[in-house]
């Protein structure tokens, strides 16, 4: 029963908080710059990880494109 | 003959509609990118090699659509594991040689293609993809739903993906059990009618979710969960074990596999420096009992107005599968059998692993009029990286596979038309 509580608080709480945070879009210049990438250049990750997964027994977690700049 | 070349001509009047679309609806329309890798290891035995091209085209005709499709192969040459057996058997078996090495040549393809559609802030995308090769066939669909929230500084995307794949195996004899399966020979007959050549199939299930929020104008997270569930045939055919005094055995896999990874990244730009910092966390963990951390750190920033340098390093630690042992016919703990299911792949052992890399990317955007007077956008990149391998059981009869090292280069163009 604790369980539900604690999640529903942390759920409402950081839908809350997700609503209080904001970047006005004229300070998002940088933001949108692709050097904010997440992982730099999707390209050339993506290269990378098809490379390295095959030699590990992990997998996921990848990133997914955007960099958070709601600019798309 | 005629067939084709109507073929053709569609092709060239699709291509054709979306230049002249070009210059009415949008600046740009349509994307082509280029990636080559090449990945050498060495010096494991196995000298493997890999040259992996990679094509795509993306067409946005309109602001609500955009297609896609692509090539790409993995070119292998190199050797493999074909018998694996451990210090315990060599060294109650002296002066033989139960390591064999077999050459491998073979080469992937895969043709991919797909559509996004985008109302708002909603984007919906879903693809195919077909692969082959000379044992393996693959077919998957995937889908994803992406949204931005919170005006824009939220964005929250869930992806699905399913793959049917199949797998070229060597028929057996009903008598024997696993321990005294055969492993393929080669490839030769796969997928065909012979009768020493069967199918087998592997389901794929992939799940994904994700969360990247804006929290300043320097700093952007992201949340991702992966689970993927497998269910089919998991064994490298080609692999035999040694699981017991003169008795071996074809690799043996359990069946089914639930697999989960949560990863936490985050950018961050030091504006005294000009530099951002990324930084990323994965944590995983499956029903086989691989556990594993992954560490990423990277730094990047320009040089000038259109180059780019990256610096990445990478750290990556693992635990063994509950199945894994480097000796199943016996030896002290951690060797010895594990049950009805044996490996002889490294990539179940524990190890860590570790990679320095730098990458240089170079853009050019077009200002009043195009570049070359066709191009809206050019990039180009390259990267380059050394990854090393510390196997902390995994041996070749025995003898500790030391200085494992695999390089890594790839190069990357993309034209915008």
């Amino acid at each position: 029963m604790r369980c539900p509580v604690v999640l529903f608080i942390l759920v409402a709480s950081t839908a809350s908080s997700l609503g209080c945070v904001t970047v006005k879009p004229q300070e998002r210049a940088l933001l949108a710059d692709p050097i904010m990438q997440f992982e730099g250049d999707q390209a050339t990750a993506a290269q990378l990880r098809h490379a390295i997964e095959n030699r590990e027994g992990s997998y996921g977690g990848a990133g997914v494109s955007g960099g958070g700049c709601g600019c798309n | 003959m005629r067939l084709q070349l109507t073929r053709w001509t569609a092709a060239l009047g699709l291509a054709g509609a979306l230049w002249c679309a070009s210059g009415v609806a949008r600046a740009q329309v349509v994307t082509f990118d280029t990636a080559h890798t090449f990945y050498h290891e060495a010096p494991t035995r196995t000298n493997m090699t890999v040259y992996s091209p990679n094509t795509a085209l993306k067409a946005s005709p309109w602001s609500w659509l955009d297609v896609n499709g692509g090539y790409e192969a993995d070119i292998v040459s190199g050797a493999s594991v074909a018998t694996k057996a451990g210090a315990a058997y060599q060294a109650t078996n002296p002066g033989a040689d139960v390591i064999s090495t077999a050459s491998v040549k073979d080469v992937r393809h895969r043709g991919f293609g797909g559509l996004g559609l985008k109302k708002d802030d909603v984007t919906f995308t879903g693809g195919f993809s077909y692969s082959t090769e000379n044992d393996y066939k693959s077919r998957t669909l995937n889908l994803a739903l992406r949204t931005d929230a919170f005006d824009h500084n939220s964005q929250f995307e869930i992806s699905y993906a399913r793959s049917f794949d199949l797998v070229c195996d060597r028929v057996q004899s009903s008598t024997d059990g696993f321990a005294r399966f055969r492993a393929l020979e080669d490839s030769k007959g796969c997928f065909t009618d012979v009768p020493e050549r069967r199918t087998r199939d592997l389901v794929v299930d992939g799940f994904q979710g994700s969360w990247s929020q804006s929290w300043t104008p320097e700093l952007v997270t992201q949340a991702v969960y992966s689970a993927q569930v497998l269910n089919g045939f998991q064994s490298n055919p080609y692999r035999s074990i040694i699981v017991g005094q003169g008795i071996k055995g074809q690799e043996h896999h359990p069946e089914n596999r639930a697999r989960h990874a949560l990863a936490l990244r985050g950018n961050y730009y030091v504006r005294p420096l000009k530099t951002v910092f990324r930084l990323g966390l994965r944590g995983y963990l499956d029903s086989w009992e691989v556990k594993s951390v992954t560490t990423e750190l990277e730094a990047e920033r320009y040089l000038g107005e259109r180059l780019r340098l990256a610096l990445r390093g990478r750290f990556y630690k693992q635990g063994g599968a509950v199945f894994w042992s480097d000796d199943y016919t016996g030896g002290d703990v951690p060797l010895g059998p594990k049950g009805q299911y044996f490996t002889g792949d490294r990539e179940l052992s524990p190890f860590y692993s570790f990679l320095v890399g730098i990458r240089l990317g170079y853009a050019v955007e077009a200002q009043k009029s195009r570049i070359l007077g066709i191009l809206h956008n050019v990039k180009v990149g390259g990267s380059f990286d050394v990854v090393h391998f510390n196997y902390e059981q995994y041996t070749l009869g025995g003898a500790p596979v030391g200085n494992a090292r695999a390089f890594i280069a790839a190069l990357n163009a993309s034209l915008g038309f």
